[in-house]
């Protein structure tokens, strides 16, 4: 190696000054004052002198042959020597030198902050709520198709198709005359498709175009047909107001933007998929009582009395109360006491119910996915 | 480098990049040096590493800050080591900034285009698409912005380096350079690495000393010949085992390691000669990089990394088996047991073994292959005419204060 840094007698200490005006190297001789607390750099232009207190070593240096030095007060010159016990003589030699004001990195941090906030929770919701209603019928099942074949592939864990859809012949039959006797009075967006997954979780949701996707865990847990028909009528409050339409185009927006905050590097796809899971847990409270008024009235139309969603809030409470990883909406509601007291309270006085399915259509309707395991 | 005393550095050289009339009568040549060592480096990428996942990646900034230090205090030329002045609170601050930019972009445009795309098309296919495209000149216009600021943070001798503006201009002519190269089936690669070159070095200065690129794309067309001749090999092979010769497939084979060898050879062979084609003022460069070491380097380093790396992914394999296996067993009552003490303990697991994979990975391409790859281009590089290097003056400060902050939302890999 070719150095410029010279090794010389220790009296005479030598060194190497740039100033930050030209590329010019300065030889220097050092001199260590230590009665005025400063070290004096000579050279041939350079007439120098930093005090101790203000000289720094220049962090984080891959040469361990020499010392490169600068001073607070000068903090663009450098000085290069190869005498490594000077640095002793420098009490302040570790500590930094301050480059980017403090109080505009805060401005920045909150201003950043602050306009990831009203994206994500304020101007994509409200531009998806808008572009919910324009959206045509097709372009909304075509939105429904792609996110059912994605949740279906997400449960299914190994197969190639995803998860398993219940086609018995006569469950559907049971599952269409249900529907037909609960959406004859109802006037909805789009036509109501319904599909029954082989999965054992006890849930039901609704997806864009007028999908309503039963899971069979549900199906098996409910110990009447009105329950059913609670969740179904529930689900077509959520259809009726769009309520999957708005809520697929907001994770459009709102999934990349929290992708980019965290970066890539090894904590990035943990805190991601921590953060997706929060924005993606449920509809809004409104939504939610909404979707239950909507329920009361075409249970009532059917006659079915509207408590039949209070108690089956209460049953899969019950039943599922000790098991984990049943994420229901209906379940994880704060307030779902007061939802079911509301149940109640929509059935008048003297309600006279009627059957919704004979016997042989709830059994065919249970077994839809086949003989029950 | 010194082992021809008496010919002087002309006769060192195997390529005529260099125009004669730069020729002066006794240069005295700056050898390059790496002073780097491995352990360091390796440590320090541990350390920083680790910070990095203890504070949710905001320590990045310090550790690429930290690492660019010693990368640069590392390289000498004449024995004066360079060195790199970012600032970590200025490189977050310029992340912030580029985040709330693109956070509109990727909110409010994904959006749109999702709901355009399903609406107009019944798919999103449209939109993923569209919402690609849109951001490749983004991602150029941020190559050559991190590339700004990394120069205006470097010095050597106390002089600053500087990049002009002119990002956009350099975004469209690297996606027009591409598309050439893309519709040339690569013949044309050797002119967008020279032109996008060029682009960047005539509007890069060292203090009041603009450089320049010289010489002609053409120059790097015998660069890419053995990747040509190990693609055109591996064609033939494959049709002549197709008419059946199916020991022609033993020829495809070996093609694979070639294409690898002409990629490092491309590598090493384009930067010689833009290398000895740049000059700065009257200042003339030699580089002599060997690109079966450049190859070396790669094939060892990668494979060396990737396997000790790997190591760290069985806990995480082993964990997501048993979470997996107590899933699928859930249905039976006995699995029920499966309680929340096993599946915490196994998800830490899991999360341990992710990030040590990543941060291994890391710190042992650093060891491996950057700081190797470093070392060969420096130590095989010479300021072989210093010319009248000495009366080059300061520039001013360019204080861009975005940083490298679109290049780090876009996750743009700008070296270090
Ligand atoms: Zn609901």
């Amino acid at each position: 190696m070719s150095g410029i840094i010279p090794t010389v007698p220790h009296e005479a200490l030598r060194g190497v000054y740039f100033d930050a005006q030209s590329a010019v190297a300065q030889d220097v001789r050092l001199v260590v004052d230590s009665g005025a607390q400063q070290l004096v750099l000579r050279g041939e232009a350079v007439d120098v002198a930093w005090r101790f207190e203000d000289i720094r070593l220049v962090p984080d240096q891959a040469g361990q042959g020499g010392l490169v030095l600068r001073s607070a007060s000068d903090p663009e010159a450098r000085l290069l020597t190869a005498h490594r016990e000077l640095a002793e003589a420098f009490p302040a030699r570790r500590r930094r030198v301050i480059g980017v004001e403090r109080g505009r990195i805060a401005c920045w941090a909150l201003a950043a902050v602050a306009s990831v906030a009203l994206i994500v929770f304020v101007l994509v919701p409200t531009m998806a709520n808008q572009l919910a209603r324009f959206i045509p019928p097709e372009g909304e099942k075509a939105l429904g198709d792609a996110t059912l074949t994605q949740i279906r592939g997400a449960l299914g864990d190994n197969s190639q198709s995803g998860i398993r859809l219940c086609t018995g012949h006569e469950g559907t039959k049971a599952f269409a005359a249900l529907a037909t006797k609960l959406s004859a009075n109802v006037a909805l967006p789009v036509p109501v498709t319904v599909t029954v997954l082989d999965h054992r979780m006890v849930n039901a949701f609704a997806l864009p175009g007028g999908h309503i996707v039963f899971m069979r865990g549900l199906l098996e847990a409910a110990d009447r047909p009105e329950e059913v028909a609670a969740v179904f009528a529930h689900e077509m409050g959520h259809v009726a107001s769009r309520d999957p339409t708005r809520h697929a185009l907001r994770s459009a927006g709102s999934i990349g933007v929290l992708g980019l905050l965290f970066g890539d590097f090894a904590g990035g796809a943990l805190v991601l998929f921590l953060t997706e899971q929060l924005i993606e847990a449920q509809y809004s409270q409104g939504a939610e009582s909404d979707a239950d008024v909507f329920a009361y009235e075409v249970l009532a139309e059917a006659g079915i009395p509207p408590s039949a969603l209070g108690s089956m809030f209460e049953r899969f409470k019950a039943t599922s109360g000790a098991a984990k990883g049943i994420t229901a909406h209906f379940l994880s509601h704060p307030s779902l006491a007061e939802r079911i007291e509301a149940a109640r309270a929509a059935t008048p006085e003297g309600f006279v119910a009627k059957p919704i399915l004979s016997d042989a259509q709830w059994s065919a309707l249970k077994a839809i996915c086949g003989p029950s395991r | 480098m010194s082992e021809l005393p008496e010919a002087g550095p002309w006769h060192r050289r195997d390529t005529d990049a260099i125009p004669t009339r730069y020729r002066h009568a006794n240069p005295e040549p700056l050898d390059g040096d790496f002073v780097g060592d491995r352990g360091r480096v390796f440590g320090l990428a541990v350390r920083t590493g680790i910070l990095t996942v203890l504070t949710l990646g905001i320590y990045r900034f310090w550790m690429k800050t930290r690492l660019r230090r010693f990368y640069w205090s590392a390289v000498r030329f004449g024995g004066v080591p360079a060195e790199y002045l970012g600032d970590p609170l200025e490189k977050l601050l310029g992340f912030l900034f580029a985040v709330v930019i693109l956070a509109f972009y990727i909110g409010v445009v994904n959006l749109v285009l999702m709901f355009l795309s399903f609406s107009l098309f019944q798919d999103n296919f449209a939109a993923y698409l569209l919402s690609f495209v849109g951001v490749v000149p983004l991602w150029f216009y941020a190559r050559y912005r991190a590339r700004r600021y990394v120069l205006a943070r470097t010095r050597w001798r106390g002089i600053r380096f500087g990049l002009e503006p002119g990002a956009w201009g350099y975004a469209w002519r690297a996606i027009g350079y591409w598309f050439l190269t893309i519709i040339s089936a690569g013949l044309l690669w050797p002119l967008m690495t020279f032109q996008l070159e060029k682009y960047r070095t005539n509007r890069t200065w060292y203090g009041d000393c603009q450089l320049t690129q010289e010489g002609r794309w053409t120059l790097l067309f015998p660069a890419l010949r053995h990747v040509l001749l190990a693609v055109l090999i591996a064609v033939g092979s494959v049709f002549v085992g197709l008419n059946g010769t199916p020991l022609a497939f033993g020829v495809t084979a070996l093609c694979v390691p070639w294409f690898a060898y002409g990629l490092a050879y491309y590598r090493a062979k384009s930067f010689e000669r833009l290398t000895n084609g740049k000059r700065a003022g009257d200042v003339v460069f030699l580089s002599k990089p060997r690109p079966m070491r450049v190859f070396g380097i790669y094939g060892f380093g990668l494979a060396l990394s990737g396997f000790v790396a790997s190591f760290f992914l069985v806990p995480l394999g082993l964990a997501l088996v048993a979470v997996l296996g107590a899933m699928l067993g859930f249905e039976d009552e006995a699995a029920m047991s499966f309680d929340l003490m096993t599946s915490g303990s196994l998800t830490v697991i899991g999360i341990l073994s992710y990030f040590t994979f990543f941060l291994s990975w890391a710190a042992l391409t650093h060891t491996f292959v950057t700081l190797p790859l470093w070392a060969h281009f420096t130590e095989t590089l010479t300021v072989v005419d210093p010319g009248s290097l000495e009366a080059i003056r300061q520039r001013p400060r360019d204080e861009f204060d975005e940083a490298e902050g679109f290049a780090e939302a876009l996750d743009v890999g700008a070296g270090i």
